[in-house]
């Protein structure tokens, strides 16, 4: 069942509540008011160390709404199967258990951790969500971190493409994998709801705006994310394992297509962080955009 | 009431094995490591052949191993996990997080000393790394002692006013792998003990959501460190309590369950240790007391909580004191020795502490060794 814009307003209860700390134009909050929203009475959330052990607010005034379990930044997924075999055993098998953490613990510091429980086939979604960056510390590269893109330490433009950890979730037997934007929430939401619907061990990665490690306007938060996706740098796509095919998500279908993808500097030239990037930058990211898009092609 | 017994001949890592099963923990992860692994493999035979109702997680990692029995502690079901050496250091950030969140997770270290060089024979390094972390600390001298205190474990680690992990710890090979014979309860009796961890600390709750762990300022933060600290104090008097408890069900007893004196009242001279090298020592005073010297032994059952009162009021009586360590803490002197020492000073007992280290990395400590210890320890 597609989900509409309609369905997004309609939560069983807030998510997110007042007083939480998310920095203006945070695509990752956006992203978890609509996709925890949806699932609120029957979510069990598991954070790592990441931007969302901090926007969850603080002491008794915690601003998620659901069950949530702070973990060392590359125990969540470990954790998360812990709780899932907990809960199968006390017979609430209904709770969703949710891995909800940004791109330096799913592509670096707890990738042993989540292929392990991708392998054991737990019962648990992983959202990874996406600004390619280690946000929480202030801007570092991590795994997730484009070719051109600078960083605290990758101050002249990281030179290496970024990992493409959906990729590897396929290669480790997922049950589901797919990719989304925050700029297309109802995609998101949709591919959340029927990630849950399955069992075994799921996982999604959200591409979210960060304005304060992209140096962007925080309007342009969402506009960024579906420029992101105009362009072709970020495929939208679902992969099933009982089919191991991909199918392309209706935002991304037009854009497989190079000649219908937006310049990639329009999305580069909202960025603070891609100041100065070079001709041969531009070139070597768009060659890393398209050996993804071949990847993805195999499936299809 | 002493209850029915069956004696069997098994390994400490056996002894392990059943209180586990007989404690019927509802989620297990472990992840083998020399000299833990026979442990992790009785359990997945257990589960496999029906005999335990459990989840059995096989992990990736110790770290995941440990990560995985903190979401189940968080669930509110009883859990189970073991590991040895360099599996614990891998653990480590959770070690904290488990002691510091207070989840009663049940832990048995086999201890093993740390590489480099690859080498899997005993010592305490591995668990004395982490007597900051927050856990029960004890420490056994054989096979019989490693199910009792294990079964221990889970009925002091579940106490509500005390909710803390628990990690008993056993000399690698000297007991994991050396077969001897073990008291065992009926199964019933063994749970009846413990009883079902039906109360539990902490509960995942989606109806009455909290967050756990989140960003917490300095005057909660410390407010929940004081917690813990005032809860190791408590865990000294359940420690003892459950350990009569025990004793009166079940017949057997390791002194006060703190710590076990051995020989006479009062000596020229006294054994101070930790786990087997204790038990060797009861020979040693035996054939030193035969050879007419004046010598007695004080094993150190539990090394978290301290048992502070007891060692100073046995130091009190006692003319001198030998601690032999099996670790180090290098720049400084043997863990165990170190904090004798800083107790006697603390309760202004003069009683001199002479601190060796002996056995490290599975180095032999016979009881002639000790013997020789102690009779130059008679000297000076």
């Amino acid at each position: 069942m597609p989900v509409t814009q309609k369905d997004l307003m309609k939560t069983p209860k807030k998510a997110l509540l007042k007083g939480h700390f998310a920095c203006a134009g945070c695509g990752s909050a956006l992203a978890f008011r609509h996709a925890i929203g949806s699932i609120a009475d029957e979510v069990i959330l598991v954070v790592p160390a990441s931007c969302a052990s901090v926007y969850q607010g603080s002491g008794k005034g915690v601003a998620f709404n659901v069950p949530t379990v702070n973990t060392a930044f590359a125990a969540s997924d470990a954790v998360a199967s812990g709780i899932s075999r907990a809960m199968k055993k006390k017979g609430k098998s209904n709770l969703k258990v949710v891995v909800w953490g940004g791109d330096g613990s799913a592509a670096d510091i707890g990738i042993a951790t989540e292929i392990g429980a991708c392998d054991r086939q737990e019962n648990i979604l992983h959202v990874m969500y996406s600004n390619n960056v280690y946000g929480n510390t202030g801007g570092q590269r991590s795994g997730d971190t484009m070719i051109g893109a600078r960083t605290t330490t990758t101050p002249e433009g990281n030179t290496t493409p970024r990992k493409m950890v959906p990729f590897i979730m396929m290669a480790n037997n997922a049950r589901y994998v797919a990719t989304a934007s925050a700029a297309y929430l109802e995609d998101f939401v949709g591919k959340f709801k029927k990630a849950l619907s399955l069992d075994g061990f799921k996982f999604i990665q959200i591409d979210i705006s960060c304005p304060p490690n992209w140096r962007c306007e925080s309007a342009h938060s969402v506009k960024i994310s579906r420029l992101g996706v105009q362009t072709g740098i970020w495929p939208l796509f679902e992969w099933d394992r009982m089919t191991n095919n991909v199918v392309l998500s209706t935002p991304s279908k037009k854009y497989e297509v190079v000649e219908n993808r937006v310049p990639i500097t329009e999305w580069t030239s909202l960025q603070g962080r891609f100041r100065g990037i070079t001709e041969e930058e531009i070139k070597a990211l768009k060659t890393d955009t398209e050996r993804q898009w071949n990847f993805i092609r195999k499936f299809l | 009431m002493v209850v029915k017994h069956e004696t069997k001949t098994m390994t400490g890592n056996d002894a392990a094995s059943y209180a586990a099963l007989y404690a019927k923990p509802e989620v297990i992860a472990a992840y083998p490591i020399t000299p833990q692994t026979t442990i992790v493999e009785n359990l997945s035979r257990y589960v496999d052949e029906g005999k335990l109702d459990a989840e059995f997680i096989i992990v990736e990692s110790e770290h995941s191993a440990l990560a995985a029995c903190m979401g189940a502690a968080w669930s509110g079901v009883r859990t189970f996990t073991a590991t040895s050496s360099q599996g614990l250091l891998y653990m480590a950030e959770n070690v904290f997080w488990t002691g510091y969140g207070r989840l009663p997770i049940i832990m048995p270290v086999v201890n093993r000393c740390l590489a480099p060089g690859w080498n899997i024979w005993p010592d305490f390094q591995d668990s004395m790394a982490f007597r900051d972390a927050g856990w029960i600390q004890m420490y056994t001298k054989n096979n019989q002692e490693v199910f009792d205190t294990t079964l221990q474990a889970f009925k002091i680690s579940e106490s509500k006013d005390i909710a803390l992990p628990s990690m008993p710890c056993l000399d690698g090979f000297i007991i994991s792998h050396t077969s001897g014979q073990v008291q065992l309860p009926t199964p019933e009796d063994a749970y009846e003990f413990i009883g079902p961890y039906s109360d539990p600390i902490i509960e995942i709750d989606v109806d009455n959501p909290w967050a756990f762990g989140a960003m917490t300022g300095p005057e909660q933060y410390s407010k929940n460190r004081k917690d813990l600290i005032v809860a190791m104090e408590r865990a000294k008097k359940k420690i003892v309590s459950v350990h009569k408890e025990f004793e009166e069900r079940f017949g057997r007893s390791y002194g006060n369950g703190l710590v076990e004196p051995y020989g006479d009242d009062v000596a020229d001279l006294t054994i101070v240790s930790l786990g087997t090298i204790g038990d060797e020592t009861h020979e040693a005073v035996d054939r030193l007391n035969e050879e007419g010297l004046n010598v007695n032994a004080l094993r150190v059952r539990t090394f978290r909580p301290f048992p502070e009162e007891d060692i100073v009021e046995f130091a009190k009586e006692n003319h001198k004191l030998l601690v032999i360590d099996r670790s180090a803490s290098f720049g400084h002197a043997g863990q165990l020795g170190i904090e004798v020492e800083a107790v006697l000073k603390r309760n202004k007992v003069d009683t001199p502490v002479i601190g060796i280290i002996r056995g490290l990395g599975g180095e032999d400590v016979p009881y002639t060794k000790i013997m020789d210890d102690a009779k130059e320890s008679l000297k000076g």
